[in-house]
C-alpha cells in the first residue's frame, strides 16, 4: 500500500483503530450472547474468529483465533487452551487458503466456516462425551452438537453481512499510482 | 282578559294543559318505564346525542388543557420525581426482599443441618454453553472460601458439586452429569441403598438416575431419596430428587430408578455451597483410625 501524505496515514491510523475496537466489541457480545441463559446457542465465537482473520494478515489471525477459542473454553466450560489451538489452526488455515486459492466471495466463506464449525463442534463431542463412553452418546451429537453447528451456520450470514458492512468502511484501499496500475493490468 | 277567557284558544290550551296533565299521571302510572313516543325519540337521538356529548367532553378537555397547562405540567413534574424515588423504593425494597429470601432459606437449612458449614448465597452467574448436564457457574470462588468438590445445594436439595475454583467464581457438575456420583438412600424404606449417577437420556428430561440398586427393592414412585452420607463427598439427609419411574435395567442384574431432582436445575438463580460438614473425606474414619493407632 502506498501512503502519500501524512493526512492519508492518519486516517489509516484512526480506521484500522476503529476497526479493531469494533472487531473486539462483537467479540465480546459474542462471548456474552454464548454466556447467557440455559437453551443451546451458537458458537459465534468461530464464525467471528474466522471473518476477522481472513481480511487482516496471518499473525493477527492467528492472535484473534487464539483469544476467541480462550473465550469458547470460557464460555463451553471446557479445558482452558483446547479451542484456542483449534480456532488459532483454523483462523492460519484460512487466512493461507484465502490468499493463495479462494476469492473473498460470500459462498466460499459459507463453505469454511461451515466446514471449520462442524470441525470444532465434532472435535468438542469427540473429547468431551464420546471419549468418556458415557451410554447412549451418539443421542448428544444429534440433539446437541448438530444443533449447535446448525445455528452457528445460519448465525454466520447475519455476521458476514456485519462485518462485510466494517470492512467496506473501515479496511484501507490500495492506492496505486497510475503507472502501477498501468504496468498491473 | 274576560274575553281571552272565553275564547276557543284559551279552551284549547286548558285542553292541551289537560293532555299534557294526562301524560305525567299516565307516565306516572307505567312505574318507571318511559312512554313509547319517548322511547321512540331517546333511539332516534342516541347516536346523535352520544356524538354530540363527546365532542363537548372533549372541547371542554382541551379547553381545561388550555385554560390549566402550567399547573398540569408542574402537577406532572411533581409526580415524575414521585414515581422516581418510589421506583428507586421498590428496587431497594425488592433487593432487600431477595436477601431476606436468601438468610431465610438458609437459616431453615442450618436448622436442619447444624453441623455444615455453609458459604454466603451464591448467584448464579450463567449456565456452560451448549451443556447437556447443565453445569453452571457461580459467583463466590477461593477468596469466599470455596474448595474443589465442595456439594452445592438449594433450599429444595443437592445440586451438584464444585469441580473449578477460581478467585471470584466457580463451575458447578450438577447431579445430571454421568462424571458425577451420589451415594443414595431411599427415605420412606432406610434400607434401599443405590447410586445417584447421571445418564445422557434421563438428562434430556432434566432427570437423573439410581443404579445399582438391589432387584429386590421396596422403592416406589414418588419416594424421596436423600444422600447416605457414606462417600465423605456428601453431607447425609439432603434430598436428591423424587422417584418417577422404576425398572430393571438391560442387563438383568440390578434394578434402576428415575429421579427428578428436587431442585429445578435449569432455573437456578443462587445456591449454598457445603464448605464443611460431619463426615467429609471420611474425616471421621480417619479420625478413628488415628485413636485406633494410638490406642496402646
Amino acid at each position: 500500500m502506498r501512503l502519500k501524505t501524512p493526512r492519508e496515514k492518519r486516517i489509516l491510523y484512526f480506521k484500522t483503530t476503529l476497526r479493531w475496537i469494533l472487531y473486539y466489541f462483537i467479540i465480546f457480545s459474542s462471548f456474552v450472547i454464548m454466556t447467557s441463559g440455559s437453551w443451546t446457542k451458537p458458537i459465534l465465537l468461530v464464525p467471528v474468529a474466522l471473518l476477522i482473520a481472513v481480511n487482516n494478515d496471518l499473525m493477527a489471525s492467528a492472535y484473534t483465533g487464539a483469544f476467541c477459542g480462550f473465550l469458547i473454553d470460557i464460555a463451553c466450560g471446557r479445558l482452558l487452551g483446547f479451542n484456542a489451538v483449534i480456532l488459532t489452526i483454523f483462523c492460519v488455515a484460512a487466512t493461507l487458503v484465502f490468499e493463495l486459492y479462494l476469492r473473498k466471495k460470500f459462498i466460499n466463506y459459507m463453505v469454511i466456516i461451515s466446514s471449520a464449525s462442524f470441525l470444532q463442534c465434532w472435535l468438542d463431542y469427540k473429547f468431551f462425551y464420546e471419549i468418556w463412553g458415557y451410554a447412549d452418546v451418539e443421542r448428544i451429537f444429534s440433539s446437541v452438537t448438530l444443533k449447535v453447528w446448525l445455528y452457528t451456520v445460519i448465525s454466520t450470514v447475519i455476521l458476514y453481512i456485519l462485518f462485510k458492512i466494517i470492512n467496506n468502511l473501515l479496511m484501507p484501499k490500495e492506492h496505486l499510482t497510475i503507472e502501477e496500475v498501468i504496468r498491473t493490468s | 282578559m274576560g274575553e281571552f277567557l272565553k275564547s276557543t284558544r284559551f279552551k284549547v290550551l286548558l285542553a292541551f294543559l289537560a293532555f299534557l296533565v294526562g301524560i305525567m299521571i299516565y307516565s306516572v302510572t307505567k312505574g318507571g318505564y318511559s312512554l313509547s313516543g319517548a322511547s321512540f325519540i331517546n333511539t332516534i337521538t342516541k347516536p346523535f346525542r352520544f356524538a354530540s356529548n363527546s365532542i363537548s367532553m372533549k372541547l371542554e378537555k382541551n379547553a381545561d388543557r388550555i385554560s390549566n397547562a402550567d399547573a398540569y405540567y408542574e402537577e406532572n413534574l411533581e409526580l415524575k420525581r414521585q414515581i422516581g424515588e418510589l421506583n428507586k423504593k421498590l428496587t431497594e425494597y425488592d433487593d432487600l426482599l431477595a436477601e431476606v429470601e436468601e438468610l431465610r432459606k438458609l437459616v431453615v437449612i442450618k436448622e436442619e443441618h447444624p453441623d455444615s458449614v455453609f458459604s454466603q448465597s451464591a448467584e448464579v452467574m450463567g449456565y456452560i454453553a451448549n451443556d447437556p448436564f447443565k453445569g453452571f457457574t457461580i459467583d463466590r470462588g477461593y477468596a469466599d472460601g470455596i474448595e474443589p468438590y465442595s456439594p452445592v445445594i438449594t433450599p429444595e436439595g443437592i445440586v451438584g458439586i464444585v469441580i473449578e475454583v477460581s478467585q471470584h467464581s466457580s463451575t458447578v457438575r450438577t447431579l445430571l452429569s454421568p462424571d458425577l456420583s451420589i451415594a443414595a438412600i431411599c427415605s420412606s424404606t432406610n434400607t434401599d441403598f443405590g447410586i445417584v449417577e447421571g445418564s445422557v437420556l434421563a438428562a434430556e428430561n432434566s432427570r437423573t438416575k439410581l443404579i445399582h440398586l438391589d432387584k429386590k427393592h421396596g422403592i416406589k414412585e414418588g419416594d424421596l431419596m436423600i444422600t447416605s452420607g457414606s462417600s465423605g463427598l456428601f453431607p447425609k439427609d439432603y434430598a436428591i430428587g423424587t422417584v418417577t419411574e422404576v425398572g430393571i435395567e438391560a442387563n438383568g442384574l440390578s434394578a434402576y430408578a428415575e429421579i427428578e431432582p428436587a431442585a429445578d436445575i435449569s432455573r437456578l438463580r443462587s445456591v449454598f455451597v457445603i464448605m464443611d460438614f460431619e463426615g467429609k473425606d471420611g474425616e471421621e474414619e480417619k479420625e478413628d483410625t488415628d485413636e485406633a493407632e494410638n490406642t496402646p
